[in-house]
């Protein structure tokens, strides 16, 4: 058997936002195929750590590799090789759902058949047809979820990028979420996504990371694991951070 | 490739927004107003002018003056050029700061396109739309073409002046836009930077400063002499300096954004 290959690396990131270290330090490898929860309570550092992996903001120090190559110092990689989901699905509202999806796959290199196939394919997969003509202004924040996810899988990503996927979603379109991420995760892609909720990370994901204070606390595989010991891990860590230590050891 | 797919996707947004198309129909139902005007002027004083050797021509007294009110100094109805003052800050505002305050940014750094082809791209949409516009005001002069006397070069001079006004007033736009938070501080400060480059040497003059770099500085001036037909080098190379130094202001402007978050 082979060994995975490496779609993602991390190498000692640091980001400052606001004078403060936003993330710290992180060090993280994603391999293909692979769906890796970024646990974290609100301004843990997730979407910061999602917007360099993404490319739309650059790490003060350390390094980030795709597929083996520099992304630092090759950001047009992210054009094939990355697709982002931001935690609220940036549109423009002046545009219909199908050019919102021939934009982005021209921004994305594809043009022509292949552009035509792969608009096709998604809308099918996703279920947008009755929206196609309808401008991204007056969707529902659901259908902009999903019209976003589509964006992002258009030209066929090998690393998928998610910064709170379920947010505003309901429970079916959750859970066609989930089955869109295991279709994905199953045809090779890399998929990191970032939540707050631990029942995300154990019905979608094979390994979570707990981050805390811009910094990576837990980094283990989920398969087999006790969700009530990881639940207990990540209480535990979000209580440090809020300075619950005594309480904690004390119970 | 990618400065094509920008553009197409620029065009494309500026086509689909009301803003563009009431500017154009207000634009150019005044300019139509303007071209009544100049050719009811032109028609009543011609039997005159026939009399006069070397007098002004169709050219001189309907052409030009529709693309601009400086050689005529008669201002209302505004020329072309007196339009381009209000209506390029009002097409270029939500260019980059839009983007932002839409929180769509973030998308375009996330394409991997390097700022300067996302600045370029959405410029040169902004420019294909103003140069239709141009083209449908110059088609007014233009209709009359079989019937009076055209100074073919003259009016291709004049039309070049007004396409390098637009140009560097777009570029213009488009730094402000990159460097405002809000479209509407980028619309008033890049009509306020527009007022100020077409009349710093007016002013001047009026506070009695003669320098020279106040006559270098003005739009107004460079434009003047396109406006009369001369095509110089430093005319031309002035536009263009104006453009690129915007531009790259713009530029370096997003890729600090994208830097610094």
């Amino acid at each position: 058997m082979s060994a995975p290959t490496a779609v993602l690396e991390l190498d000692h990131i640091t980001r400052h936002r606001a004078g403060r270290p936003a993330v710290s330090g992180l060090t993280l490898r994603l391999d293909s195929g692979q769906v890796l929860g970024l646990l974290g309570v609100n301004g843990a550092g997730k979407s910061t750590t999602l917007a360099m992996i993404a490319g739309a903001l650059v790490p003060d120090s350390g390094g980030i590799r795709l597929n083996g190559a520099d992304f630092l110092e090759r950001p047009e990689l992210a054009r094939r090789v990355i697709g982002w989901l931001p935690e609220r699905a940036p549109l423009w509202p002046e545009l219909t759902v199908s050019e919102h999806l021939d934009a982005h796959g021209r921004l994305r290199g594809l043009h022509g058949a292949g552009l035509a196939q792969a608009h096709r394919r998604i809308v099918e997969r996703l279920e947008l047809g009755t929206l196609s003509r309808r401008l991204a202004g007056v969707l529902s924040q659901g259908q902009r979820q999903r019209l976003g996810l589509a964006c992002a899988l258009l030209h066929g990503p090998r690393l998928l990028v998610l910064d709170e996927p379920a947010n505003a979603l309901d429970p079916v379109q959750v859970a066609a979420l989930r089955e869109v991420i295991r279709e994905q995760a199953a045809a090779g892609t890399a998929i990191i996504l970032s939540t707050h909720l631990l029942t995300e990370v154990t019905a979608a994901c094979d390994r979570v990371a707990i981050l805390h204070e811009g910094q990576l606390r837990y980094d283990a595989t989920i398969d087999g694991a006790d969700h009530k010991a990881l639940e207990q891990t990540f209480f535990d860590i979000a209580m440090r951070g809020n300075g619950s230590n005594d309480r904690m050891q004390a119970a | 490739m990618s400065v094509i797919a920008v553009t197409r996707l620029e065009l494309r947004r500026l086509f689909v927004r009301p803003l563009a198309w009431v500017l154009a129909a207000l634009t150019l139902a005044q300019l139509a107003w303007r071209f009544t005007l100049l050719l009811g002027g032109f028609l009543a004083g011609q039997i005159k002018l026939a009399a006069l050797p070397g007098g002004p021509g169709y050219t001189d007294l309907v052409g030009v003056p529709m693309l601009s009110s400086i050689l005529t100094g008669a201002v209302l109805p505004f020329g072309v050029a007196e339009l381009a003052l209000v209506i390029v800050p009002l097409l270029t505002m939500s260019v980059i700061a839009g983007e932002r305050s839409n929180g769509t940014l973030p998308l375009w750094f996330a394409t991997g396109l390097p700022a300067s082809r996302i600045v370029l791209g959405k410029y040169l949409a902004l420019m294909l739309w103003l140069v239709l516009w141009l083209a449908l005001a110059l088609a007014m002069p233009l209709s009359l073409a079989h019937g009076a006397t055209l100074d073919w070069g003259k009016l291709a001079a004049a039309s070049l002046g007004l396409l390098l006004t637009l140009a560097t007033l777009a570029a213009i736009g488009v730094a402000c836009s990159a460097f405002a938070s809000h479209a509407s501080i980028a619309a008033s400060v890049a009509l306020t930077l527009g007022l100020v480059l077409a009349g710093v040497n007016i002013a001047a003059q009026r506070a009695g400063a003669t320098h020279g770099v106040f006559d270098w500085l003005s739009l107004s001036n460079h434009l003047e002499t396109l406006l009369r037909g001369l095509v110089s080098t430093a005319d031309i190379a002035w536009f263009l300096i104006v453009i690129v130094v915007a531009l790259a202001l713009a530029t370096h402007r997003l890729a600090a954004e994208k830097e610094r978050g």
